[in-house]
């Protein structure tokens, strides 16, 4: 009640401007009609919820359409969040600035960054000239609260001794212009980004730029390559010239380790690809150990869960169901390019990717090509995770594994308590 | 090289599946059959639901398996995404088409560019050879509405 107070009195001040001021009134514009049964809502976002400092928000309208800015059309318009803002002048064009956030193409949702603390969120809708409807078709303004991160949330410790370090590739060398690189590491393990574990990290390879700040994550760039799927050695195509590079070891957050577990930058002289390269060129037929049976996977293969999503609450007996990205399904013992079959692993350790996955309670095989499978499990929370394997269940080079979620499981199932 | 190498299998795919037609056209071999209660639906869109022009359709199995064209396995078989078209006949193979995708790598989701307007879409599983299984293994055909 008292939260819809100010907005009331915002519209109140909104209905007595025009007549207040008659520069106010020829500004106003012509507001488009909307329907009586038009609402605005966020998918998934409670008020008083706590959510992460970058989350992605979903709108919902119903009873009208979404059309890009610019484009009239009877009772069309798009969206506008509101951040930390009372709701504008509804007779005017919503401001354009980092509190009024338009989706002038159509989006249904958006990727926010919010400092820690507490925000409010509002949906606006309005028409192809950013005017709000008549009546405004608006949304609950909602509080969210972003936890304070730094204190609870120290980095991921490193062993001490822990290095990372270029294979076959020293300070000074020449390199052509497509190069493969192959990283090392040592008193470290390489795991997947999104897997958290005890002395763990996947790499990082910097070019041409300093080292980030170690406190927070890694950006994701041309100059701060990321190898989330535990890829151990990378193609590089470089321009002709002076390059540094350097090897940055980033925990499953991709922020890096305490203490920070990095290579020292090296310079590499670039060449084009024809001239013979001097000193140290990677040499192309390479020893790959235990890694030579394994199969190749695409480099944008994914796998993830489509339901359910983690921090979820589930039913003790609960259909889990698989997505995969840009790879095929087969039934283990059928060996074709680019296929696998899906493994769930169950309050389990990533394997280990160079031999067969075990097959106990733990880790459930689904041989068969199926996509999904009916899981029953004690009530509490539980961890699963994917990981697809090809005809002989050995995961694929790199590894297409999902990120680790937790689940809780209640006898009531997603109904039993708000989550948070 | 990765493309390149789904390049081929696809039309290593199309040959076998070619070769295939030719031969069940000849004999009509008897239709594998599917375990009571298998279910093939959509995850993403649902019916009624408004899309891009360009988006993703996931493709959800219930009671059987997913295995690549040309791979003969009990209670197993792979989708096959029919746009606004009509099954055909349960006892020929699907036709491959604009209106007919095959997902014959064992694919279990795909991007589809659709123009504006209203399409339908509806999921059938095809054994190896490309046949509806007995019973067809079908979703119910959805509508959407592309903007």
């Amino acid at each position: 009640m008292l939260r819809i107070a100010p907005a009331l009195l915002l519209l109140g001040l909104a209905v007595a401007m025009p007549l207040a001021g008659a520069s106010a009134q020829e500004r106003a514009r012509q507001r488009s009609p909307a329907p009586a049964t038009a609402r605005l809502s966020f998918i998934g976002l409670a008020d008083k919820a706590q959510v992460p400092a970058r989350l992605t928000v979903r709108f919902a309208i119903s009873g009208m359409e979404v059309v890009p800015a610019g484009q009239p059309m009877r009772y069309g318009g798009h969206h506008h969040l509101l951040i930390d803002t009372e709701l504008p002048p509804l007779d005017q064009p919503i401001p354009s600035d980092f509190n009024h956030i338009h989706f002038g193409g159509g989006q249904t949702e958006a990727e926010i960054a919010l400092t820690p603390g507490k925000h409010t969120l509002q949906l606006l809708f309005a028409d192809h000239n950013h005017v709000p409807h008549d009546p405004p078709i608006m949304s609950e303004r909602i509080t969210v609260e972003v936890p304070a991160m730094p204190a609870e949330k120290p980095r991921s410790a490193a062993a001490p001794g822990a290095r990372v370090f270029f294979l076959d590739l020293q300070d000074g060398a020449t390199i052509p212009s497509h190069a493969r690189i192959r990283f090392g590491a040592e008193g470290i393990a390489v795991t997947p980004a999104g897997t958290a574990s005890p002395n763990g990290g996947h790499h990082h390879l910097l070019v041409d730029t300093d080292v980030p700040a170690l406190d927070r994550e890694i950006p994701s760039d041309f100059n701060h390559l990321h190898f989330g799927r535990g890829q151990t050695e990378a193609e590089l195509t470089l321009p002709q010239g002076e390059h540094t590079l350097q090897l940055l070891m980033g925990d499953h957050e991709h922020v890096p380790h305490d203490p920070p577990v990095m290579s020292p930058r090296i310079r590499v002289r670039v060449v084009a690809d024809g001239q013979p390269a001097a000193a140290a060129a990677p040499s192309p037929p390479h020893a790959h150990g235990a890694a030579a049976g394994r199969t190749p996977s695409p480099n944008d293969a994914a796998v993830y869960f489509v339901y359910p999503r983690d921090g979820d609450r589930i039913y003790p007996t609960s259909t889990i169901r698989f997505g995969l990205r840009n790879m095929g399904v087969a039934p283990a013992g059928v060996a074709k390019p680019n296929t696998g079959h899906h493994h769930l692993l169950v309050d389990t350790e990533t394997p280990p990717f160079d031999a067969p996955i075990p097959s106990d309670l733990n880790h459930i095989h689904l041989g068969g090509g199926q996509t999904e499978y009916k899981l029953t499990l004690p009530n509490g929370r539980h961890t699963l995770q994917l990981l697809l394997a090809d005809e002989n269940h050995v995961p694929h080079d790199p590894p297409v594994i999902s990120e680790r979620i937790t689940v809780i499981v209640a006898p009531g199932g997603p109904n039993a308590r708000r989550r948070r | 090289m990765s493309r390149a190498r789904i390049a081929i299998t696809c039309l290593f795919a199309l040959m076998a599946w070619q070769g295939l037609v030719a031969e069940t056209v000849a004999q009509t071999p008897a239709r594998q059959s599917a375990p009571p209660g298998a279910q093939v639906y959509f995850h993403y869109p649902i019916d009624g639901l408004s899309v891009p022009e360009r988006f993703t359709v996931r493709i959800g199995l219930r009671g059987m398996g997913v295995a690549p064209a040309g791979v003969d396995h009990a209670r197993t078989g792979h989708h096959h995404l029919l746009i606004d078209t009509e099954p055909g006949t349960p006892d020929q193979p699907i036709p491959s088409d604009y209106n007919h995708i095959h997902l014959g790598n064992g694919q279990t989701e795909v991007v589809v560019t659709l123009p504006k307007g209203r399409h339908t879409l509806q999921l059938l599983l095809g054994d190896y050879t490309h046949t509806p299984h007995n019973p067809p293994v079908m979703s119910p055909k959805i509508t959407i509405n592309v903007r």
